[in-house]
C-alpha cells in the first residue's frame, strides 16, 4: 500500500504542492518517498529517498528543483525493500517517462521479461518499473504520450493507482483498477472542463487544502490533467463524472495539541458516537431508523480484516442472539476459500472502504447472488460504491494506524443493524436507552480512568494476556491487536473458557491478563472462575469491569467502567483497553501513529 | 486589521464553581447549550481575527476535544500551561506561538465581537504598547475598578472595598511585541503573575490607552451564576439553533413531544427528547443528548449534556452537571437559600440545586433549596437531601 499524488498548474508551487501532500498520506505508508517533475524546458527531474518523508524533505533541501506539473509517491513495501532504488517514482531507460503507482502487477515478471529481452535496462525489485519501460517503449514507437500510456496500462493485470508524467508533455495521466484514487477539481464551482488548478491522489487529505472539489474514479478509467480534465473509460469514451464536495477541512487533520492521533481520536469518542447516533434513535418511540432498504435478513455473513474483523465478530453475536444464524470471516480467507453462502446478507466492515481483502471477499459474495452491505467511514468509498446498501459510521477522518475510534463507531452502528432489523421491541427499549447514554459514558471513563497508571505497572511485562466471554471476547481480541500493533509487545486475546485448553501454560507472574467482566449474569461468573485460574499461576490480573460482579475481588488492579446495558459496555471496557496500550507503548517511546511494518488503509491483498 | 492574533486563557479550573469543575475547566461549563468558551471564540471569530491561540492547563484535553483544531474555519493552536500560576504567566505561555501585536481574553468570561473590536481599534489608532477594554458596572466590588485620566489608564484598584468606582477592567487586552519582555520584567507576587501587574508596571514608564465598550458581558463566579448568564444569553439571542418562534430555540435533531409546552426563553439543544406532556421554561436551557421524560416540570434550569429527567420530576432554579440522572417524581422546588461555599455564607440566593456531572437522584427524592451534590454521588429513593454532598457520596433515607 502507498500514497500517489499528483498536480498540474500550480506554477512555482509544485513541488510544495507534492510534498505537502505527501505528507497527510504518510497513514498509507512511510518507508520511502519521491517526486518527478517536468518543467517547461524538456526536463524531468526526479528526486527520492529511502526513509520517512522528512529524508526526502532533506535531500530536496539542497536541490533546486523546478517544474509545474509533477507526481509524488510516498510506499509501503510490497516487492524489495525500502531502498533509493525501489523508491517511486520510476522511470525508463531514457529518463523521459516518470512513473507512481500503488498497488500490485501481478504478472509483472513475464513483462519485465519481455522488456529485458528487447534490451530494456531495470533499477530496482519493483513490479512498477515495468510501467515506465512500457510506455517508454511506445513512446520509441512513435506514440503519443497519451496514447503510449493508455497501451501501457492496458497491458497490466493486478490493481492500480497509476500515475505518470513525460518529458516535454504538459500532461499528467493516470489510471486506476482496485486501487484508490480521486482527482480534485480547484478554482470556484470548477467543472471538469475549468478545473484549475487540477489533482490527483489516494485519498482526499492529499489536496484537501486546496479545494473540497472532487471526482471519484472508478475501475478501469483513465483520466488526463491538462488545461481542465478529461476522463475516459476502458474504450477510451469520454465519461461524464459527478463533481462532489467533501465537508472535512484540511486542519482536521491536525493534532489539536495532543501529542498523537492516536490519544486525539480516543477523546474525540464521545463526538464520534454522537454522530453515529444522531437522528437515528428514537427512545421515546423505541424505534432505531438507519434509512437503509433492507428487509430483516435470515443469514448473515460478515466479512472483514483486522480491528474490523473483531467488530465483525461482535455484530455476528448480536445477530445470533436475535435468532439469525450469523458468522464472521477473515475477508483474505473469505477471498479464497470461500464458504458455502448459506446466508442472504453479506455485511463488508471496513473503515477506509478500501481494504481489497474485503473488497474481493464482498464481490465474491455478490457474484454469488448474495445481498451486500457496507459498514464503513468514507463515504464514496469503492466499498460504498460497490454494495447494495451502505452504513456509515460517521467517526470522521482516522489519522492514527491503530483504529480507535473506528472501533466504537462500527460497533455502535452494528447495534443500530440489529435493532433496525432483526430485534424485537423488548430489545429495543432496552438498549436504545443506553445507546443514547454511551457518549457520556465514554466520556465518564475518559474523564477517571487509571489505564495509565496500570500502563506504568506492567510496562515491562513479558506478555499480556486478555480474556472475555460472549460479546467481551471480541472486546479482549481487539485490546491485545491493539497493544501488540503499537507496543510491538507480545498480547494475545483468548475466550475466557478457552485459557485453560492450552494459553493457560504461558500464564506466569510477569504475564498480566487483562479480563474483561461485565454484568452479573452467568457469563460473568464463569468469567471471574477464569480469573481465578489465572491468580492461580500468581499472574497479575487486571479487572475491566462495571463493578456488578465480584471480579474486583480477585483481581490486583481495576479499570472501572459505568454500568449500562452489557453489550454496550463492551465499548466503554474497549476504551479502557485502548487507553493502555496508548500509555504502555507512550512509555516504552514507541511512534504511536505510524507503528512499524503497518499502514492505514491496506489496499493490497 | 493588523492585530490578527488571539491569545485565549483557558488553563483556569475556577475553583469557586466546584463541584461542576471536577472534570472540565470554567470554560468549558455550559452557557445556556454551549461552553463559555465557544461563545468568546465567537466573538473573536466575528471580530476579524484570523488566529486562535488557546493556552490550556486545567483538564486541557476537554477543551482540545471540543475546540479541535479550528473553530469556524479559523485556525486554533494550543499552548499549555502546566502550573496555573496567573494571567501573565498565562500568556508568556503563548510566547513561542505569538509575533507582532496581540489580543488577550479570558476563556471563561462572555464577550461581544463589538468589544473586542473597539479595544483593537482603539490599540491600532494610539501608539500605546497596550491598550485595555473597560466597562461601566454599578458595583466593582469584585473585580478590577480602574481610573482613567481622559483616554488613558492611571491605576488598576483589584478588589475594590468601596462602590465609588464606576468603571472596571473588562479583561480584553491588546498588547505590542514588547508585552513578553514586559511580564518576564514583571516581579512575582506569591509565586504568581497577573497580567494587570504587568499593565500597572507598563504605566509606570509608559502610556496604557483604553477602550470603553458595553454589550453582553457576564461570567460566573459561583455556580449558581451560571443561571444567570445563561438568562443573559437567551435574552441577547447568542443561542445558535433554529428559533422556532420569538426565544424558542429548539435543534432540528430534537423531539419535542406535541403535547409538551416550551416557554420563552428556552433552548433544546440536538438530539434531545422531550417527552409528552412536559412543561420547559421559562428560562431554560437543554443541553445536546438530553432525554426528559413524560410529566416533567423545568423552570430556570441549566440542563447540560446527556441528562436524564424521568416522569414527572420538578425542578426549579437548578443547574445540572453532564450524564445527571434524576428519578421518577423527584422534586426539587427551588427559591431562596443560604448557602455555604468554603468559609463564606451567601443568604437568600436562588437556587434550588446543584447536581454534578454523573449525579444519580433516586426516584421521589426531594432536594431542599441549596443543595450542592458532588461528582458521581448518588441520592437514595425517597431521601430528603439539604446541604452539601461530597464527590461520590451517597445518601441514604
Amino acid at each position: 500500500m502507498c500514497g500517489i499524488i499528483g498536480c498540474v498548474g500550480r506554477g512555482t508551487e509544485t513541488l510544495d504542492t507534492l510534498v505537502e501532500g505527501l505528507g497527510t498520506l504518510e497513514y498509507r505508508g512511510y518507508d520511502s518517498a519521491g517526486v518527478a517533475l517536468v518543467d517547461d524546458d524538456d526536463g524531468l527531474s526526479v528526486v527520492k529517498a529511502a526513509g520517512e518523508l522528512s529524508a526526502l524533505r532533506e535531500r530536496l533541501a539542497d536541490r533546486a528543483l523546478s517544474g509545474t506539473v509533477g507526481i509524488g509517491h510516498t510506499r509501503w513495501s510490497t516487492h524489495g525493500p525500502p531502498t533509493d532504488e525501489n523508491a517511486h517514482p520510476h522511470l525508463d531507460c531514457t529518463g523521459r517517462v516518470a512513473v507512481v503507482h500503488n498497488g500490485i502487477i501481478e504478472h509483472y515478471q513475464s513483462l519485465r521479461a519481455d522488456l529485458e529481452a528487447t534490451g530494456h535496462e531495470f533499477r530496482s525489485d519493483t513490479d512498477t518499473e515495468v510501467v515506465p519501460h512500457l510506455v517508454g517503449k511506445r513512446l520509441a514507437d512513435g506514440e503519443t504520450p497519451s496514447a503510449a500510456f493508455r497501451g501501457a496500462v492496458d497491458r497490466l493485470e493486478g490493481s492500480y493507482a497509476v500515475a505518470a508524467v513525460v518529458a516535454g508533455s504538459r500532461r499528467l495521466f493516470a489510471a486506476r483498477n482496485d486501487s484508490p484514487l480521486v482527482v480534485g477539481l480547484g478554482g470556484d464551482e470548477p467543472t471538469l472542463d475549468t478545473a484549475d488548478p487540477a489533482f490527483i491522489a489516494s485519498d482526499v487529505p492529499a489536496f484537501r487544502e486546496h479545494t473540497p472539489h472532487v471526482v471519484y474514479l472508478d475501475d478501469g478509467e483513465f483520466v488526463t490533467l491538462d488545461d481542465g480534465i478529461t476522463v475516459t473509460d476502458e474504450t477510451g469514451t469520454r465519461v461524464r463524472k459527478a463533481v462532489e464536495t467533501v465537508g472535512w477541512d484540511p486542519e482536521q487533520t491536525g493534532k489539536s495539541g495532543y501529542e498523537h492521533f492516536m490519544l486525539k481520536e480516543i477523546h474525540e469518542q464521545p463526538r464520534a458516537l454522537r454522530q453515529c447516533l444522531s437522528g437515528r434513535v428514537d427512545e421515546l418511540r423505541g424505534a432505531a431508523d438507519l434509512d437503509l432498504d433492507l428487509t430483516a435478513p435470515t443469514g448473515v455473513q460478515f466479512v472483514a480484516a483486522g480491528t474490523s474483523y473483531h467488530a465483525s465478530l461482535y455484530g455476528a453475536e448480536l445477530f445470533r442472539r436475535a435468532g439469525v444464524p450469523a458468522q464472521a470471516f477473515l475477508a483474505s480467507e473469505y477471498a479464497t476459500s470461500p464458504p458455502p453462502l448459506g446466508a442472504d446478507l453479506v455485511v463488508g466492515v471496513t473503515q477506509s472502504g478500501e481494504t481489497a481483502d474485503t473488497l474481493s471477499a464482498l464481490r465474491e459474495a455478490a457474484r454469488r447472488g448474495a445481498e451486500t452491505l457496507a459498514v464503513t467511514n468514507t463515504v464514496s468509498s469503492t466499498a460504498d460504491r460497490e454494495c447494495d446498501h451502505t452504513l456509515l459510521i460517521r467517526s470522521g477522518p482516522e489519522i492514527g494506524v491503530a483504529a480507535t475510534k473506528t472501533f466504537a463507531g462500527q460497533l455502535a452502528a452494528l447495534n443500530l443493524l440489529t435493532l433496525g432489523t432483526v430485534e424485537d421491541v423488548r430489545s429495543r427499549r432496552a438498549v436504545l436507552p443506553a445507546l443514547r447514554d454511551l457518549p457520556g459514558d465514554v466520556q465518564a471513563v475518559l474523564d477517571s480512568s487509571v489505564a495509565s497508571t496500570v500502563a506504568e505497572t506492567y510496562r515491562d511485562a513479558a506478555a499480556y494476556f486478555f480474556i472475555g466471554r460472549g460479546l467481551q471476547f471480541p472486546v479482549a481480541l481487539e485490546g491485545a491487536l491493539k497493544l501488540k500493533e503499537i507496543s510491538y509487545e507480545h498480547a494475545e486475546g483468548f475466550a475466557a473458557g478457552e485459557l485453560k485448553h492450552g494459553p493457560l501454560a504461558l500464564v506466569q507472574a510477569d504475564t498480566p491478563v487483562f479480563a474483561v467482566v461485565l454484568g452479573d449474569g452467568e457469563r460473568a461468573h464463569k468469567t471471574v472462575g477464569n480469573i481465578k485460574e489465572v491468580e492461580a499461576r500468581d499472574a497479575p490480573v487486571v479487572a475491566v469491569t462495571d463493578g456488578q460482579s465480584d471480579a474486583h475481588l480477585y483481581a490486583d488492579h481495576v479499570l472501572e467502567v459505568p454500568e449500562t446495558h452489557p453489550r454496550v459496555a463492551a465499548l466503554l471496557a474497549n476504551v479502557q483497553l485502548q487507553l493502555v496500550a496508548y500509555y504502555i507503548a507512550d512509555g516504552l517511546g514507541r511512534p504511536i501513529d505510524k507503528p512499524r511494518n503497518l499502514a492505514k488503509s491496506v489496499t493490497v491483498e | 486589521m493588523s492585530v490578527t492574533t488571539a491569545v485565549v486563557l483557558a488553563a483556569g479550573e475556577g475553583t469557586r464553581l466546584r463541584p461542576l469543575t471536577r472534570n472540565r475547566p470554567k470554560p468549558m461549563l455550559p452557557a445556556a447549550t454551549r461552553p463559555i468558551l465557544e461563545h468568546v471564540l465567537d466573538a473573536l471569530v466575528e471580530a476579524g481575527l484570523q488566529r486562535l491561540v488557546l493556552v490550556v492547563g486545567y483538564r486541557r484535553q476537554r477543551v482540545q476535544e471540543h475546540v479541535g483544531p479550528e473553530y469556524r474555519n479559523v485556525p486554533v493552536e494550543y499552548v499549555t500551561q502546566y502550573k496555573q500560576l496567573g494571567s501573565g504567566h498565562a500568556l508568556a505561555q503563548a510566547r513561542e506561538a505569538v509575533s507582532g501585536s496581540v489580543l488577550v481574553v479570558n476563556g471563561d468570561h462572555l464577550v461581544e465581537a463589538e468589544a473586542v473590536q473597539r479595544v483593537v481599534d482603539r490599540f491600532e489608532t494610539d501608539d500605546a504598547p497596550a491598550t485595555l477594554g473597560v466597562i461601566e458596572r454599578d458595583d466593582p466590588r469584585g473585580y478590577g475598578a480602574v481610573t482613567l485620566d481622559g483616554d488613558e489608564l492611571v491605576e488598576i484598584v483589584e478588589n475594590p472595598e468601596t462602590d465609588a468606582y464606576r468603571l472596571i477592567n473588562a479583561g480584553i487586552y491588546v498588547f505590542d511585541e514588547t508585552v513578553f519582555e514586559r511580564i518576564e520584567a514583571t516581579p512575582r507576587t506569591a509565586g504568581e503573575l497577573a497580567l494587570t501587574d504587568t499593565i500597572e508596571r507598563t504605566l509606570e514608564r509608559d502610556r496604557v490607552s483604553v477602550s470603553r465598550v458595553g454589550g453582553l458581558w457576564v461570567d460566573a463566579t459561583y455556580p449558581w451564576d451560571l443561571l444567570s448568564v445563561t438568562t443573559s444569553v437567551l435574552d441577547h439571542d447568542r443561542v445558535n439553533l433554529p428559533e422556532r418562534r420569538p426565544g424558542v430555540w429548539v435543534a432540528e435533531s430534537a423531539q419535542v413531544h406535541e403535547t409538551a409546552t416550551l416557554r420563552p426563553p428556552v433552548a433544546v439543544a440536538a438530539d434531545t427528547e422531550v417527552g409528552p406532556s412536559s412543561v420547559l421554561g421559562p428560562a431554560v436551557a437543554v443541553g445536546r443528548n438530553a432525554t426528559v421524560g413524560a410529566n416533567v416540570t423545568v423552570e430556570r434550569s441549566l440542563l447540560d449534556a446527556d441528562t436524564r429527567l424521568g416522569n414527572g420530576v420538578t425542578l426549579v432554579d437548578s443547574i445540572c452537571g453532564e450524564s445527571v440522572t434524576v428519578g421518577v417524581g423527584v422534586t426539587v422546588p427551588g427559591g431562596p437559600a443560604d448557602i455555604q461555599v468554603d468559609d463564606r455564607v451567601f443568604r437568600g440566593r436562588r437556587l434550588g440545586a446543584v447536581l454534578a456531572d454523573r449525579v444519580q437522584v433516586g426516584g421521589a427524592a426531594t432536594l431542599v433549596p441549596g443543595t450542592l451534590v458532588g461528582p458521581g454521588a448518588s441520592v437514595e429513593t425517597g431521601a430528603t437531601v439539604d446541604g452539601q454532598v461530597p464527590e461520590n457520596g451517597r445518601v441514604v433515607r
